[in-house]
């Protein structure tokens, strides 16, 4: 582990110890610790665990139950294609289709270089607007298969 | 300076009013005031403007349509726009008139009105007033709202919570963003009503990380509520927080989301004792849905009496609906209870996108059940639905055309409830992979017709032994694919 970001987990441990509840919110402390890191190492799950004075299997279990927790760090870009069933009706697969041609990749892997990372979501609330494709915190709608390339050559 | 309204919502950015208002944005000679969205998504982006004969609006603007709207030609005035004209707007009212974050537009518009009628009664009075209105939760669950209020309110307790559910996770549906993000003042509002009710001091907004616009929006709304000293119950100060979560559809469970508030998984528990009971902490809670407080406010505004008048006999008041799939027109639409599926497609929906031919028809989300054209016909409210076996859930309604692979919907399905299981209980965690894998090694051609039996089979058990709803409604979606489109499932078996 670098300097950096032992200083910025025990910051993080720091704010997250004395949480609203009267014990230790494991899932907070781990969405902070992503946010000042981009990702949860696994091999901080012990210091954490320490910190909060819960066990390593409290942190574990919480770190591998929820899909937004990530314990890699992604691309430079993360794109995500909603798979809610209004953007299914709307042939998103053919989207899906699409952005595997374009990066080469499928979902849950990094293109070489870094550069995207491909992951799916279960709706964004975007239904009406669907197909729906999210790249960082950009949000794109009636998204169509011969859109993607340009749409991609957007993000470096 | 001609002043134009341009709403701000996620939806109606992704359409194109974001880059509206970056082309616009160094125009001189208008003023664009960024608005909530009215739900007429097929129409946005949607600008409009004050004319002498009142709102007109102008659809699907390009940045080029800009001299036509200051020159008020080619608009079409808001009242008679077809898809919002058949509507009852209660909870959605001001929707697309007013800017999401001025606490003065929402009390010109009628807000806060049920929070100082429910302050000038007792607590008792407050859970009366919901009891007339016959408000059932509009989550999924649909339990008598005061009911739930009263256990909360008699329970023993030293400290009691009000979190209002906001994991809104059933794909399809868009109405609690749409609150959060378009008159975050009516969910604090009702909010604040319900803990003025039950006595809480602490209020929890749970919001999924999916929604980033609303969590930032809402929190804004709380500092701004904080700093015009609204935020009281029963003379302490209520603390307000918004909480965001990290995925996992499971947590719009209600003792699921109280388990992931706490910091744990977001796993199920056995109830009872239900939140209203122990919830949060072991303390009596209210977890409600957005849609159920944004309600609350309106009731007590205008009545409890006047609420239950609009519905049918055990639905009262309106019904939000989300359309989206392959219509024509996929919107918010907001009407009483009572209306047929085949009316509000026809009407609202406005028939098919170009080229396609509907072929079914999902309501209440991804555990909801599939209609086929012949089954249309159905009355939406809580009662024909139960009796249907369907569900009416958060009010989605997704429609799949004439090019949908049911064997591969039905397969989408299991993927989403294998991936999404807590995990908790057998049933659940091990059927939803079985189902599967049934269904890919049908697809692969290595199928049998006992395999449909044993799907079927598997259905039954999970429906009847599975901890909570998500394990008990993941096999409708799949087994109403096969009773309506059987012959696409054979096809694939030897």
């Amino acid at each position: 582990m670098d300097g950096k970001s032992a200083v910025s987990l025990e910051v993080v441990l720091d704010r997250c110890r004395h949480g609203p509840g009267q014990q230790p919110n494991i899932l907070q402390t781990l969405l902070a610790v992503q946010e000042a890191l981009g990702h949860v190492p696994l091999n901080m799950v012990g210091e954490i665990a320490r910190g909060l004075e819960v066990t390593e299997a409290d942190v574990a279990g919480v770190l591998s139950y929820y899909p937004d927790l990530r314990t890699h760090l992604t691309g430079r870009h993360l794109i995500r294609i909603c798979m809610g069933e209004s953007c299914v009706a709307n042939h998103c697969s053919r989207i899906l289709r699409e952005l595997r041609d374009q990066l080469r990749v499928d979902v849950g892997e990094t293109t070489p270089g870094n550069r995207f990372t491909l992951e799916k979501v279960y709706c964004v609330g975007n239904c009406a607007v669907s197909p729906t494709v999210i790249i960082d915190d950009d949000l794109y709608g009636r998204m169509i298969p011969s859109q993607v390339a340009s749409l991609l050559d957007q993000y470096r | 300076m001609v002043r134009l309204y341009l709403p701000n919502d996620t939806s109606s950015r992704a359409a194109g009013a974001a880059r509206l208002a970056e082309a616009w944005q160094e125009r001189t000679g208008i003023e664009l005031i960024r608005t909530s969205a009215r739900g007429a998504f097929s129409l946005e982006p949607m600008v409009e403007r004050d004319m002498p004969e009142g709102r007109m609006a102008w659809f699907n603007v390009t940045p080029d349509d800009l001299p036509q709207i200051l020159a008020g030609r080619g608009g079409t005035p808001v009242n008679e726009i077809p898809f919002l004209r058949g509507q009852t707007r209660v909870t959605f009212a001001n929707f697309g008139v007013t800017q999401p974050l001025s606490l003065d537009e929402y009390r010109a518009h009628g807000g806060l009105k049920g929070l100082e009628a429910a302050r000038s009664q007792s607590p008792e009075a407050i859970i009366e007033e919901i009891r007339i209105s016959r408000l059932r939760g509009r989550g999924g669950a649909a339990f008598p709202v005061w009911h739930k209020w009263q256990v909360a309110r008699e329970t023993e307790a030293d400290r009691r919570y009000v979190v209002a559910n906001a994991d809104e996770g059933d794909a399809g549906t868009y109405c609690d963003r749409m609150v959060m993000e378009g008159e975050p003042f009516r969910l604090i509002e009702g909010m604040l009503i319900c803990a003025r009710a039950i006595g809480a001091d602490t209020g929890y907004i749970y919001c999924r990380q999916e929604y980033p616009a609303a969590a930032h929006t809402l929190r804004a709304a709380i500092q701004k509520a904080e700093e015009a000293d609204l935020l009281q119950s029963h003379g302490h100060r209520l603390r307000l927080e918004v909480v965001v979560g990290a995925g996992s559809y499971v947590v719009g469970e209600e003792t699921a989301l109280l388990e992931s508030l706490e910091g744990r998984r977001g796993v199920v528990q056995a109830r009872p004792p239900y939140p209203a009971e122990a919830g949060l902490y072991g303390k009596p809670t209210i977890v409600s849905n957005v849609l159920t407080f944004a309600t609350v406010s309106t009731i007590l505004a205008r009545g409890g009496e006047w609420y239950s008048s609009m519905g049918t006999e055990r639905s009262r008041g309106t019904v939000v609906l989300q359309i989206g799939g392959r219509v024509k027109q996929p919107g918010l639409v907001e009407i009483p209870f009572g209306a047929t599926l085949a009316e509000v497609l026809e009407r609202f929906g406005g028939g098919m996108a170009p080229g396609s031919h509907l072929k079914a028809v999902q309501v209440g989300g991804p555990l909801g059940s599939l209609f086929p054209v012949s089954k249309l016909g159905i009355q939406i409210c809580y009662d024909a639905f139960a009796k249907a076996g369907a569900i009416l859930g958060h009010g989605g309604i997704v429609v799949f055309d004439h090019e949908t692979d049911m064997v591969e919907l039905a397969r989408h399905y299991t993927v989403f409830t294998a991936e999404e299981s807590c995990g908790k209980c057998t049933p659940c965690r091990v059927g939803s992979l079985r189902s599967r894998e049934i269904l890919e090694r049908i697809q692969a051609g290595r199928g049998t017709a006992d395999d449909l039996a044993l799907l079927a089979d598997l259905g039954e058990t999970m429906k009847t032994a599975s901890l909570c709803a998500f394990g008990g409604r993941a096999p409708y979606p799949v087994l109403t694919a096969i009773e309506h489109f059987g012959e696409e499932f054979r096809r694939l078996t030897k």
